[in-house]
């Protein structure tokens, strides 16, 4: 790790870098700012911009727009009652009712100051277990990575909101993504058709543009944008914010941090689920219950220290394993692979100077949001301000040219378009795209993992008789089938009572 | 008439899946027990399709209530008008370009967009030229990438 300090020096000092860091930052917060919008979603609309650039700098700037993205979320929580993204909807529960109070500067302050301590902590613990845990990994063989994909989408099953079949199919139509153009190991094209674009496969940014970025804006325009939300900025003055009160909720933060840490390590899981936990956690915990949901500030640290937390946590599987935490590391997985980094146990030997650069870009991407956001405290809102007729045709256009530059044909701009279908479709039936992007990102690694594991052995039977494979396997085939366990439980617990 | 949403979604899953199935039972590499090769995938997502999609809809025939419509009959119309619009984009960018056609296709939906929101002509042409033009300067001039320059030039 020392000795790739230098490197990571060079990297960090760039001119260039640091005005990328910077403004991925920015833009970063402003799409994790405005619901709808998200921290991935800025990831898969910039990541073309990185072809041309060499692997450190695109590590700088995907990481900025990804941390600037998650920190970002709570703005809109605390200033609207609406959450930037899922990983911020129960800092609504009390950091909105705190706004409507008159504190809009302390319950912007403290989200501000757990996202950082979320955010710097969890990238310096997983830089620290990263490559020991890379070194466990290398004694993991076909069966274990096959476990640990399926474990990955089938957490993700189960987790997801509706109906269980409906995350389900949202994960079969990822495989059927992964599965267009030439198989791993036997090379039989695929659902090719004899053409030439389909050869390679969908490609990442055509199918994750068209299904998530196109389709819901113009979903968003069919059902009507609606007025501006009403932005309270006249409130939010100074931090506000003192020692005394962080120490006072230091269990809390230490509570959250490590739930956050945990989820986010889960391979699926993320910040969406850690915020929720720790939310609850903190009511549980806490003397005064009846406050939460009423402006505690209790309410506002927990879920921003564990979403933010579950960025280091996330950063460990995605590193060690190759195994993404949540949807964005999935992007990234793919997105470094572009960049001639595969993910995985053999990262740190190949490419450790990377890694290293990764973790410290999150620890710097921190400290810059704390000051931009303390700086810019008054300004942020004015985010949730940006017109609809402004902000989504710029989104449009620059869907489009993203989808153009990922392959230098016009052909993949018509796909995406095919896909925006697809992802109106999806919307209509009210199916979830979160187990899409894992299936259709893990789907390779899935495949060639289960094919190489039946080349070695010949049998299904390896998978369960192989320890860490067959508690995987348990876990994720219990995932798929909770919603049913739920329901017995639920009836035998309503029987006995 | 009320048409349940998860119905049409079901049905239409289960043929998909069944389109897959087809397709896929015709690749040359077998199946087996001990090797599944390149049909398992495929397959695996055929028979969640066709498993899911009969599950999603039987649950749409149980559901009592009546579903909340997803778009009004005009919200389709505007979706479909915003739809057409992209897709006039990128064949007019095939033909003249990037930089000609965006400046129309941001208007266009700009113009679209503000509907009802008070915004004024020349915002929106100014804003549609600016934007075309600042995108142009980035990914040329600031990252070195190309962008579709046509065929007629």
């Amino acid at each position: 790790m020392i000795a790739n300090l230098p490197y990571i020096l060079s990297q960090l000092v760039q001119p260039f870098n640091l005005i990328l860091m910077i403004v991925g930052t920015a833009v970063g917060i402003i799409f994790g700012a405005i619901p709808g919008l998200s921290g991935t979603l800025a990831v898969m609309l910039f990541m073309p911009l990185t072809y041309s650039m060499d692997a450190g700098t695109a590590v700088i700037f995907l990481i900025a727009l990804w941390i600037g993205g998650c920190s970002g979320a709570f703005i809109g929580s605390v200033l609207l009652g609406i959450p930037g993204s899922a990983s911020a909807v129960s800092t609504c529960w009390d950091g909105y009712p705190m706004s409507q109070q008159g504190k809009s500067g302390k319950a912007l302050a403290i989200g501000m100051v757990a996202s950082f301590t979320g955010t710097f902590f969890s990238a310096i613990i997983a830089a620290l277990l990263s490559e020991t845990i890379a070194d466990i990994a290398f004694l993991m063989g076909p069966w274990e990575y096959f476990s640990l994909c399926f474990v990955a989408i089938t957490m993700v099953l189960a987790i997801s909101k509706g109906n269980m079949f409906k995350g389900l199919v949202s994960a079969c139509i990822g495989l059927l993504f992964a599965s267009v153009g030439f198989s791993p190991i036997d090379a039989e094209p695929r659902f090719v058709f004899d053409n030439m674009y389909l050869m390679s496969g969908l490609g990442m940014t055509v199918v994750l543009i068209g299904v998530f970025s196109v389709s819901s804006i113009v979903t968003s325009y069919g059902k009507g944008f609606g007025a501006l939300p009403e932005v309270d900025n006249k409130s939010v003055r100074g931090i506000g914010i003192t020692l005394g009160e962080i120490k006072e909720q230091l269990v809390n933060i230490i509570r959250s941090f490590l739930i956050g840490l945990g989820i986010g390590f889960l391979p699926g899981m993320g910040s969406g689920l850690s915020n929720l936990v720790a939310y609850s956690s903190a009511k549980n915990a806490s003397k005064d219950p009846d406050s939460f949901g009423k402006g505690n500030p209790g309410g506002i640290w927990a879920p921003e220290v564990a979403n933010n937390a579950s960025i280091g946590g996330a950063m460990i599987p995605m590193a060690a394993l190759g195994i993404p935490g949540d949807s964005t590391t999935a992007l990234l997985i793919g997105a470094l692979t572009i960049h001639g980094l595969e993910m995985g146990p053999m990262v740190f030997k190949n490419s450790g100077h990377i890694v290293y650069l990764m973790f410290a870009t999150v620890a710097v991407v921190a400290c810059i949001i704390l000051v931009m956001q303390a700086l810019g405290m008054r300004l942020f809102p004015q985010i949730l301000k940006v017109p609809y007729h402004y902000m989504y045709p710029a989104l449009l256009i620059i869907s489009m040219v993203s989808a153009y530059v990922d392959a230098g044909s016009l052909y993949k701009c018509g796909m995406m378009l095919v896909f925006a279908v697809v992802g109106i479709f999806m919307a209509y039936g009210g199916i979830p795209t979160a187990p899409l992007i894992l299936a259709f990102i893990l789907g390779p690694t899935l495949e060639s993992n289960m094919l190489k594991a039946f080349q070695y052995t010949g049998t299904v039977t390896t998978f369960f008789t192989r320890p860490i494979s067959c508690v995987m396997m348990v876990i994720g085939i219990g995932c798929v089938f909770s919603p049913i366990i739920r329901t017995l439980i639920g009836k035998r617990k309503g029987s006995s009572s | 008439m009320n048409i349940k949403r998860d119905r049409v979604t079901g049905a239409l899953l289960v043929l998909v899946g069944i389109v897959v199935f087809v397709m896929t039972s015709r690749l040359r590499v077998p199946f087996s027990m001990s090797y599944p090769g390149p049909k398992a995938l495929p397959m695996i997502a055929a028979f969640g399709f066709v498993v899911c999609g009969a599950g999603i809809f039987l649950e749409g025939v149980k559901k009592q209530e009546a579903d909340k419509p997803f778009l009004s009959r005009e919200g389709w119309l505007r979706m479909a008008l915003a739809m057409a619009v992209l897709a006039a984009y990128v064949f007019v960018s095939s033909l003249i370009g990037y930089l000609i056609t965006t400046p129309f296709a941001a208007y266009a939906l700009t113009t679209l967009f503000a509907k009802g929101s008070g915004s004024t002509l020349k915002g929106r042409i100014i804003y549609s030229v600016l934007l075309s033009v600042i995108i142009y300067v980035i990914y040329i001039y600031v990252f070195g990438l190309s962008l579709p320059s046509g065929s007629l030039f």
